[in-house]
């Protein structure tokens, strides 16, 4: 008897020895469960086993089973470790499907899961020497278990690391690339290869937006019912990552379509593109990390496509700007370049552009010995449309004085020139007069121009017969010319709205009155010393305040 | 800067695609072209065989996901080969075994062409 115990004892003892070497002698989570039902199948006579471990959520799940039919494992309930009836639900099970051994697996930290057994063949039940037995085994199954666990966590989060370092370096390479870009068209190239590499997708869609507008940079989707999509529903609303279960409302027409993700493409919080995906060809869901990889990249992606754009507009606006300085120069040499002087009268005259190109002329032209011819005009509006019409004027008016005309007539003439070739509300208010060195005479035409000052004695005599402004109807009704005498000392001014009108930082004019109180003060002086005063009084008054219209002053004074 | 080369090169009615050196964001175009040149020559049957490539980004990946549909389509493939494990790490993390077929060797790759065009 002594014997047969001593035998016994050692089998079991030579069992669990085997056991030990063998399942610690992989890191296998699959083969160390496989052992334990085997050893106990062998060591009990059993047919029916499995083991139940505990994942990573908690939830019991069956891990590995052997002569168990598929009803039966599927039949183990969903139980989490900490619930509280989660023993009792087991008890159950057991019952039920009559396992006789239900033993907890126990590692030094925590319990593992359970080890259910079937009845053993010989139909004897298991005595406490067997549960004994189980116990050890269980014990050194238990370690190998864990470690086999923690195994795998391992190279689960190694391959998460992985992940993420591919990630990363996906990132690196881009940031490199896109950052020597300037083509937008190349940008999104890059930026589709790298998504549908790392995503597995095949379908996918690139699109930049601005207020009203989407532009498909790339694009697999049909483009058509995109468009149609987004203007149901508005592009600029997508502020954050949009996944396909989030797809409902109003966003359902999008996973209807087989988009799965909306990623947007923003700048300073403002979404100025969208990544569209299609469904990843692995059946995967979007992960967090995916998305935020998305995210990253279109980030990268959205500041070089703006870089592309600014560094576009930069180059269309160095070009225009250089095209104005060409302009400005072309119209700088449309206006008298130097004044010529007269032995009965002094001219001074200064203009200056609000803008690079101005809609203010004036001309000065030497008739013959004693007769000179001077002009003043305002076309209206700025810039460049006003310049264009301002060398018109230009034109008309040397040929116009090519053919001596009486002032008068050559006026309607010029009216007739002006209406025919301007649109609809542009105008030019235009004042002409030639001064008559024998005779000390000045003839005039104001077409609506403001009236230049003569300034004798004292006194100021506004120049003010003509007729109306140029441009707006052919001449119907005549102008009408004056001529007055001048005498010696006499000052003509003449101006355009530049100067009555020039603003302080407070939004008021400088007024009629002001520059006749000017001129009146400053008539005694040079042409020049007056044209200077006034200069340097709108100067003073406007301080601060940018020069809103073109200004253009001439000075007559009859010496 | 790394380099990259990518040879086109024919057996029998196969194309074979040699890549060298780094496929990244930055070189990805060339490949590219590649693919462009064999649509435009409609021969949808290719090996990419990778014995002399270092690294791929996922940009380079990516050209592959670009192309692989049209090829399907036309009743051709891209098949993979000859791949340093470095290389086939990248392609693995990403999932790409369930969509590609790798092989060892080029020849592999061009038989199973072979097979499928007398199936």
């Amino acid at each position: 008897m002594q014997t047969q115990d001593n035998n016994a004892t050692l089998r079991n003892f030579a069992a669990l020895v085997d056991f030990s070497n063998l399942v610690n002698s992989s890191l296998d989570i699959n083969f160390a469960l496989s052992n334990i039902l085997l050893t106990c199948f062998g060591k009990f006579h059993t047919t029916k086993g499995m083991t139940v471990l505990i994942d990573d959520d908690g939830l019991l799940k069956v891990s590995a089973a052997k002569g168990i039919n598929k009803e039966i494992i599927n039949a183990f309930p969903k139980v989490y470790a900490q619930d509280k009836d989660s023993l009792e639900k087991i008890e159950n099970y057991i019952k039920e499907f009559n396992f006789p051994i239900c033993m907890q697996i126990k590692s030094s930290e925590a319990t593992k899961g359970y080890l259910i057994l079937g009845n053993r063949l010989t139909n004897k039940p298991y005595e406490q020497e067997d549960l004994d037995f189980l116990n050890t085994l269980l014990n050194v199954g238990a370690t190998a278990i864990e470690n086999s666990l923690i195994v795998e966590k391992l190279k689960k989060v190694n391959r998460n690391l992985d992940g993420k370092v591919n990630q990363l370096s996906s990132l690196f390479d881009l940031s490199k690339e896109f950052s020597g870009i300037l083509q937008t068209e190349t940008i999104g190239k890059l930026l589709v290869y790298s998504l549908i590499g790392q995503m597995l997708v095949s379908k996918y869609s690139v699109i930049t937006c601005s207020e009203n507008s989407i532009t498909f940079l790339e694009n697999r989707f049909d483009e058509e019912s995109l468009r149609i999509a987004f203007k149901k529903c508005d592009s600029n609303k997508f502020v954050k990552p949009v996944s396909s279960e989030e797809m409902i409302g109003e966003l359902k027409i999008f996973s209807d379509l087989g988009v799965d993700l909306i990623v947007p493409m923003q700048i300073k919080n403002e979404t100025k593109g969208l990544i569209i995906l299609g469904k990843r060809k692995n059946n995967l869901q979007y992960t967090r990390s995916d998305i935020e990889f998305v995210s990253s990249v279109g980030s990268l992606a959205i500041i070089s496509i703006e870089n592309a754009r600014l560094f576009k507009e930069t180059l269309e606006k160095q070009r225009l700007e250089k095209d104005l300085e060409t302009a400005r120069n072309i119209q700088k040499n449309l206006l008298p370049k130097k004044i010529p002087q007269f032995s009965n009268i002094e001219i001074a005259a200064y203009n200056s552009s609000a803008r690079m190109v101005g809609g203010d002329y004036f001309d000065i032209v030497k008739f013959d010995q004693d007769k000179i011819l001077i002009a003043v005009a305002d076309v209206s509006g700025k810039g460049v449309p006003a310049a264009l019409l301002m060398a018109n004027l230009q034109a008309f008016l040397k040929s116009i004085c090519k053919q001596k005309l009486p002032l008068s007539e050559a006026t309607n003439l010029m009216n007739d020139l002006v209406a025919e070739n301007t649109t609809l509300g542009s105008f030019i208010t235009f004042f002409w007069g030639i001064f008559d060195n024998a005779k000390n005479e000045f003839t005039y035409v104001n077409a609506g121009h403001n009236p230049p000052l003569h300034v004798y004695n004292g006194k100021i005599d506004k120049l003010k017969k003509g007729g109306m402004i140029l441009g707006v109807l052919p001449t119907t009704v005549p102008y009408i010319s004056d001529t007055i005498k001048l005498n010696s000392k006499d000052t003509i001014v003449l101006f355009t709205d530049g100067i009555t009108e020039a603003m302080n930082i407070n939004g008021e004019e400088f007024t009629d009155e002001n520059l006749e109180g000017l001129v009146l003060k400053a008539a005694n002086n040079s042409s020049e010393e007056i044209l200077e005063s006034i200069k340097l009084a709108v100067e003073e008054y406007t301080v601060g305040a940018e020069q809103s219209d073109d200004i253009t002053c001439l000075v007559l004074k009859v010496k | 800067m790394a380099d990259f080369n990518v040879n086109l090169r024919d057996v029998g009615n196969v194309s074979i695609i040699d890549v060298k050196g780094y496929l990244d964001a930055h070189t990805a175009p060339e490949l590219e072209n590649v693919f462009n040149k064999l649509l435009d020559g409609k021969q949808f049957k290719v090996v990419v065989n990778f014995n002399d490539l270092k690294y791929i980004s996922s940009a380079g990946l990516g050209v592959f996901m670009a192309y692989v549909e049209t090829m399907r389509e036309n009743k051709g493939d891209i098949k993979f080969s000859n791949m340093k494990e470095s290389v086939y790490n990248i392609f693995d993390l990403l999932g790409f075994p369930i969509l590609y077929e790798f092989y060892k060797e080029e020849l592999e790759a061009i038989q199973k062409f072979n097979l499928q065009g007398q199936a």
